[in-house]
C-alpha cells in the first residue's frame, strides 16, 4: 500500500464548511467552525460556501486542492450518502485521490438535530475527528470486476414476467425461474381486476406469450434455485429442474392423459375448489404450454404402477424416465419476484379455523368468479353448490391485528373486496352483500371512485366494525359483529363468507433469501436497502426485488417495481466494467492465525479462510463486523484503522 | 564470554526452573556464558551486583512481577549494570497471575490475607535493612519500572523460545529492541484442532467436559484464549485438551486481550434463532462465564489496567 497521507512533508488538509442555506447555518455558526478548523494541526486551508455542492462550491474545493497542494480534504456538509460521490469526483478532477476526501456530517448528525451553541461545538468536534481520519487515510484505487451479461429472474408472476421482458428487450439474456409448472403467478388466478374490471387473464396471457416467444428469455418452469454463490456481476447459480415427465415440445395439449389418469387431487390453481389428475395443466394458456406429471401424486413411476397416460398419448410426449436436471449459470444480476401467499384461514380461530366450507378466502372467491374457474364464473358456494343470496365480506382478516395475526395493512384488500362485492352483485342480481371494514384505504388512481361505486350500490352494505365470530349453523354461516358507527350488534345469517386474508410472503421466501444472502424484514418480506432511496435493491449489490415479495401490493405497483428493478439490473449488465469501493476489509496475513472466527460473522459471506483469512473485496460491504470479531487484530478496514478511530475519538472528545 | 544474570522478583520460581527444560542444550549454553548473578544458582548478593561496573552484564533475564519496593530497586540496579534486559515469563512481561491482586487495593489485600487486625509495622529496631520491604500499591510488569529490551513470554516460557533467545544472543544476532520471542500469529495457527462450527452456545469449565479430541475447544464451549494469544508454544495446552489461558500474551495488534476476547465471544455467541428474541438467551450464555477476569485477564491485568480500574469498587487508599 502507498504511504498514508501526511506524506513526507506532513499533511496539508483543507476544510470546507457548507452553510447549506439555512439547513446548517440555521443552528451552526459556520464561520466559527471554519475558524476552528483553520487552527487544527495539519490544516492549511479552511473556508465556507453557501452551497458547497453547487458548481462554484465544487470549484472552490478543486481550486484549493491545486493551489494549496492539499493532501486531504474534509467537506463539512450533509451526510456522505448524499454528496460523498460528488465531492470525491471533484477531488479526482483536481488530481487528488478521491479516498483522501472525507465528509464531516454536520447536517443530519448535527444541525438538524441540535439547537443553540452546543450545535456549533459539536460541528467543530465532528470536523476535528474527520481531519484526524483524513490524515490517516491512504490513497486507494477502486476494485474492478468483469461480469456476466445474463440476468436471473426468480418467480414468474406478473412482476417477474415484466422484469424479464424489460431486461430482454434491452438486449440481455434472461433466465426466468418459476417454481410451479407455469408462469403467470397469482394474476392468472384472478377474475377481473380493479379498478377497471378488465379480465385478468386477458391482459396477462399476452405477456406470458411474449415471454415464452422472446429469443432472449429462457423460461425454466418447475424449477427452483438451489444455490447461489459469487457476487455482483458474477453470481453462480445452481437451478434444480424437476422432471415434468412430459416433453414440452411434443405435448399438443389434447388432454387425453388427464382423462385416463385415475388419480384426483385438489387443484391448486382453483385453490382446491376443484380436482385435477396427477398429470395436468394448471390452465389452458399455461406457459410452457405443456402438461406436467406430478410425481408426488402419481400412483408410481419407479416401478411404474399404472402407466395409463403414456398409453393414450398419441404425441408420445410422456417420458417416465425423465431425470431431474441441474442447470448451472453465471449471471450478472438477480431480480427476486417470488410474490405472495394468503395468510391461511386455518389460522383464524375466530372465523372457524378454516373448517367451515362456506368460509373462503379472497383467492377462492376469485376462482368462483372466474370464467375459467370451477363454477364457470357462476358464484356458487362450495358446500352445496347453491347460489349464495347473502354474502359477508370481512376485510382486514388477519391484517392490522398485532396481537393475534399480522400487524401490517395488506394494502389491497379494501380494493379487491369492493371488486368482489361488485362482481358478486353483477353475478347474483338479487343478492345482498355486507362488507365489514375498519376503514377504507383506497389511495390509488381511480381507486376511491371505484370503492364509492361499490358503496353506492344499494344492495352492498358497508358496515364499519370488526367481526367477532363466524360459525356454522345448519346450512348457514352465522356472522356476529358490531357496527361501530351505530354501536349496534349485528348478526347475519349468511350463505357465504369471504375473508380478505392478509398477504404474506410466498412460502420459501426466507430460505431463498438466505441462499441469496439478502435480508427479510420481521414479517418475512424481502428487505430493501433503503425504504425510500433504494427501494428496489437488496443490500447485496446486484440483487433486486419486485412485486409482492417485497410487501403487499397490487398489479400496477408490482409492474412498476418490476420495470424499475429491470432498469437497475440493466444498469449493471450494460456497464463496461463494474467497480467496487476499495474501502473494504483487509487481512494482515502476517498476523492472521486462521482461527476462522471472522468468517461466519460476515453477513455477506465475503470471508473464506484457509491458512489465513481472505476477504472477497467485491462482496465486502465494509460493515466492520469481522474487524470487531477478529481477536488478534489481523482484520482491519481500509482507511478506518483502529489507530485512526482512536485518534478520531480523542479529537472528538478533546477539551476546547 | 558473554556475562549473564538471572533474577527472580515476585513470582513462583517456575521461570528459574524452566531453563532445565532446555535439556542437554542447557549444558551447551552454560558452557558458553559466564553466570555473574543468579541467586537461585550461584551465591551472589545485591552488594556483588552493585559492585559490578556499568554494563558489565550482557544479558539480564528477569522473571517475576514487581510487587515490592525492593523488587523495583533490584531491577533498577540490574538495568544499570546490563546491556540487554529481558522480561522473562508472563509475570515480568505482563504482570502475570500475581497481577490479579490489582483487583484489590494493597490495604484490602493485606486484610484479606492476614485478617482484619493486621497492621504492617516496622520491626522494633526501626526502619533498617532488615525491615520488610514495602509493598507497592499495585503490582507492575517489568516495563512499569525500567526499560525492557526483549520479552521471552510464557508461564513459564516454552523451551523453544528460551533456546531461540540464547542462540541469537550467542550468535550476536539479537533482533531490534522491543522484540518478543514468540510468533506474531495466534496460538490457533499452531493448534491442530478443527475449527468448523464457529459458534458458542454454552460455556463450560475445563473440569466439566471431556472435550472431543478433534474439534476446537471454543466450539465445545471452553474459553480458550488461543485466538488472542501469541503462538510459540506449539499449542501445548489445547493439544493436551486444556484451553489456552493466554500466558504468551496478546498478539501484537490484539490490544487488551480481555477486550479482544470479549469482542470475539460476543461475535461467536449464538442461542436459538437470529433476531432480538435470542439476545437475552445469548446474554445468559455469556453471563455463565465463571470468573471472567481470572479467565480472560489471567496474566495481563497489570499491563492493561483499564478494566481493572473499572472493576475495583473502592478507591486505592494511601498506605499506613
Ligand atoms: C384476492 C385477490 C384479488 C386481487 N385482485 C387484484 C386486482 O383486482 N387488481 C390488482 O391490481 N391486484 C390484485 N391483486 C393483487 C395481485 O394478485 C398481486 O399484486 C400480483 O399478483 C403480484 O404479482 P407478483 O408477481 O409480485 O407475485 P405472484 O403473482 O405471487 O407471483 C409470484 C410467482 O413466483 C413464483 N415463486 C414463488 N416462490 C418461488 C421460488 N422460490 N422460486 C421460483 N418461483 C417462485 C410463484 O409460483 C409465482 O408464480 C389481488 C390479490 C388477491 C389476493
Ligand atoms: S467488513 Fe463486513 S462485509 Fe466486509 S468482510 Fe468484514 S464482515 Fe464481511
Ligand atoms: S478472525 Fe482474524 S485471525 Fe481469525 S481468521 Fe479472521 S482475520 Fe484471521
Amino acid at each position: 500500500m502507498a504511504a498514508p497521507n501526511p506524506g513526507p512533508k506532513g499533511p496539508r488538509v483543507g476544510v470546507f464548511v457548507c452553510y447549506c442555506g439555512k439547513n446548517i447555518a440555521g443552528t451552526v455558526d459556520v464561520k466559527k467552525v471554519a475558524e476552528a478548523a483553520a487552527g487544527l494541526p495539519g490544516v492549511v486551508y479552511a473556508t465556507t460556501h453557501e452551497y458547497m455542492c453547487s458548481d462554484p462550491g465544487q470549484e472552490l474545493v478543486k481550486r484549493a486542492i491545486r493551489e494549496q497542494r492539499l493532501t486531504g480534504v474534509v467537506v463539512a456538509a450533509c451526510s456522505p450518502s448524499m454528496h460523498e460521490v460528488t465531492f470525491r469526483r471533484a477531488a479526482q478532477e483536481a488530481g487528488l485521490n478521491p479516498y483522501l476526501l472525507e465528509i464531516a456530517n454536520v447536517r443530519e448528525q448535527c444541525s438538524w438535530v441540535h439547537e443553540g451553541p452546543a450545535a456549533t461545538d459539536k460541528a467543530v468536534r465532528i470536523v476535528r475527528a474527520m481531519v484526524e481520519k483524513v490524515k490517516g487515510n491512504h490513497p486507494l484505487t477502486p476494485v474492478e470486476i468483469g461480469h456476466s451479461r445474463t440476468c436471473l429472474v426468480i418467480g414468474g408472476g406478473i412482476a417477474g414476467i415484466q422484469a424479464a421482458l424489460d431486461v430482454a428487450d434491452a438486449g440481455f439474456d434472461v433466465i426466468l425461474v418459476e417454481r410451479s409448472p407455469t408462469i403467470g403467478g397469482r394474476m392468472a388466478q384472478l377474475s377481473e381486476t380493479f379498478p377497471t374490471l378488465d379480465c385478468s387473464q386477458c391482459i396477462l396471457t399476452p405477456k406470458m406469450v411474449d415471454a415464452s416467444r422472446h429469443p432472449k428469455i429462457r423460461i425454466l418452469a418447475y424449477s427452483e434455485v438451489e444455490e447461489v454463490t459469487g457476487f455482483l456481476g458474477n453470481y453462480r447459480v445452481r437451478i434444480r429442474r424437476k422432471p415434468a415427465y412430459v416433453i414440452a415440445d411434443k405435448c399438443n395439449l389434447c388432454g387425453e392423459c388427464a382423462k385416463v389418469c385415475p388419480v384426483r387431487v385438489p387443484n391448486e390453481f382453483d385453490q382446491g375448489l376443484s380436482e385435477r389428475a396427477a398429470i395436468y395443466i394448471p390452465f389452458p394458456q399455461a406457459v410452457p404450454s405443456s402438461y406436467t406429471l406430478d410425481a408426488k401424486n402419481c400412483l408410481g413411476l419407479v416401478p411404474l404402477t399404472c402407466g395409463e397416460c403414456a398409453k393414450v398419448c398419441e404425441a408420445k410426449a410422456i417420458d417416465y424416465d425423465m431425470q431431474e436436471e441441474i442447470v448451472e449459470e453465471e449471471v450478472g444480476a438477480i431480480i427476486v419476484a417470488t410474490g405472495y401467499d394468503l395468510y391461511p384461514k386455518e389460522a383464524m380461530a375466530e372465523y372457524g379455523h378454516g373448517t367451515v366450507p362456506d368460509v373462503i378466502d379472497g383467492l377462492e372467491f376469485e376462482r368462483l368468479l372466474s370464467a375459467s374457474g370451477p363454477t364457470k364464473g357462476q358464484v356458487r358456494r362450495p358446500s352445496d353448490g347453491k347460489v349464495p343470496r347473502e354474502v359477508v365480506f370481512i376485510q382486514c382478516s388477519g391484517s392490522r391485528d398485532p396481537e393475534l395475526h399480522k400487524p401490517y395493512c395488506s394494502k389491497i384488500c379494501c380494493m379487491y373486496t369492493a371488486k368482489h362485492a361488485l362482481l358478486y352483485r353483477h353475478n347474483v342480481h338479487d343478492g345482498k352483500a355486507y362488507v365489514f371494514y375498519i376503514d377504507i384505504r383506497a389511495g390509488g388512481k381511480d381507486y376511491e371512485e371505484f370503492v364509492n361505486r361499490a358503496m353506492e350500490d344499494d344492495r352492498i352494505l358497508y358496515l364499519r366494525g370488526k367481526v367477532a365470530k363466524v360459525f356454522r349453523e345448519e346450512d348457514k354461516v352465522m356472522v356476529w359483529g358490531v357496527d361501530t358507527l351505530t354501536g349496534k350488534r349485528i348478526e347475519i345469517r349468511a350463505d357465504l363468507v369471504v375473508l380478505a386474508q392478509a398477504m404474506v410472503p410466498a412460502e420459501g421466501t426466507w430460505d431463498l433469501a438466505r441462499k441469496l444472502r439478502i435480508a427479510c424484514g420481521s414479517e418475512g418480506f424481502l428487505k430493501e436497502a433503503h425504504p425510500k432511496l433504494r427501494p428496489l435493491e437488496a443490500l447485496s449489490a446486484g440483487i433486486f426485488m419486485a412485486g409482492a415479495a417485497q410487501g403487499p401490493k397490487d398489479i400496477p405497483e408490482a409492474v412498476a417495481q418490476a420495470s424499475g428493478a429491470a432498469a437497475k439490473a440493466v444498469g449493471i449488465l450494460s456497464a463496461d466494467k463494474l467497480v467496487h469501493s476499495p474501502e473494504v476489509a483487509e487481512v494482515d496475513e502476517d498476523l492472521c492465525s486462521g482461527c476462522k472466527l471472522c468468517a461466519p460473522q460476515c453477513p455477506y459471506g465475503a470471508i473464506t479462510v484457509d491458512e489465513v483469512a481472505h476477504v472477497n473485496e467485491i462482496l465486502c460491504e465494509s460493515c466492520g463486523t469481522c474487524v470487531a470479531a477478529c481477536p488478534s487484530g489481523a482484520m482491519s478496514l481500509r482507511n478506518c484503522q483502529d489507530e485512526q478511530v482512536v485518534r478520531m475519538v480523542q479529537a472528538a472528545l478533546a477539551e476546547g | 564470554m558473554p556475562k549473564v544474570a538471572v533474577y527472580w522478583t515476585g513470582g513462583c520460581g517456575g521461570c528459574d526452573v524452566s531453563f532445565l527444560e532446555l535439556g542437554p542444550k542447557l549444558l551447551d549454553v552454560l558452557s558458553q556464558v559466564e553466570v555473574v548473578f543468579w541467586p537461585a544458582l550461584v551465591d551472589t548478593k545485591r552488594q556483588d551486583l552493585e559492585a559490578l561496573p556499568g554494563k558489565a552484564i550482557d544479558l539480564a533475564l528477569i522473571n517475576g512481577t514487581l510487587r515490592t519496593q525492593e523488587n523495583v530497586e533490584m531491577v533498577e540496579v540490574l538495568r544499570s549494570k546490563s546491556r540487554y534486559v529481558v522480561a522473562f515469563g508472563a509475570c515480568a512481561h505482563l504482570g502475570g497471575v500475581p497481577g490479579l491482586a490489582n483487583l484489590k487495593s494493597r490495604e484490602e489485600l493485606l486484610v484479606e490475607v492476614f485478617g482484619g487486625g493486621f497492621r504492617p509495622t516496622p520491626p522494633p529496631g526501626g526502619p533498617s535493612e532488615h525491615a520488610l520491604p514495602e509493598l507497592l500499591p499495585q503490582t507492575l510488569p517489568l516495563a512499569g519500572a525500567i526499560p525492557v529490551d526483549y520479552v521471552v513470554p510464557g508461564c513459564p516460557p516454552p523451551p523453544a523460545l528460551i533456546a531461540d533467545l540464547f542462540e541469537r544472543a550467542l550468535a550476536g544476532d539479537l533482533p531490534p529492541a522491543g522484540h518478543v520471542f514468540g510468533k506474531d500469529k495466534a496460538v490457533c495457527e499452531e493448534c491442530p484442532r478443527k475449527k468448523e462450527d464457529r459458534k458458542l452456545d454454552k460455556i463450560v469449565r475445563p473440569h466439566e467436559l471431556q472435550p472431543d479430541g478433534e474439534r476446537c475447544l471454543l466450539d465445545q464451549g471452553m474459553i480458550c484464549m488461543g485466538p488472542v494469544t501469541r503462538g510459540g508454544c506449539e499449542a501445548a495446552c489445547p493439544k493436551a485438551a486444556m484451553p489456552c489461558t493466554g500466558c504468551l500474551g496478546p498478539t501484537p495488534k490484539a490490544g487488551d486481550p480481555v477486550l479482544a476476547m470479549i469482542s470475539a465471544l460476543a461475535s461467536l455467541v449464538r442461542a436459538g434463532e437470529e433476531g432480538e428474541a435470542a439476545f437475552s438467551a445469548e446474554d445468559k450464555v455469556l453471563d455463565s462465564l465463571a470468573d471472567p477476569l481470572g479467565t480472560l485477564a489471567k496474566y495481563s491485568l497489570p499491563s492493561f489496567p483499564r478494566l481493572a480500574r473499572s472493576c475495583v469498587p473502592t478507591p486505592v487508599r494511601r498506605g499506613p
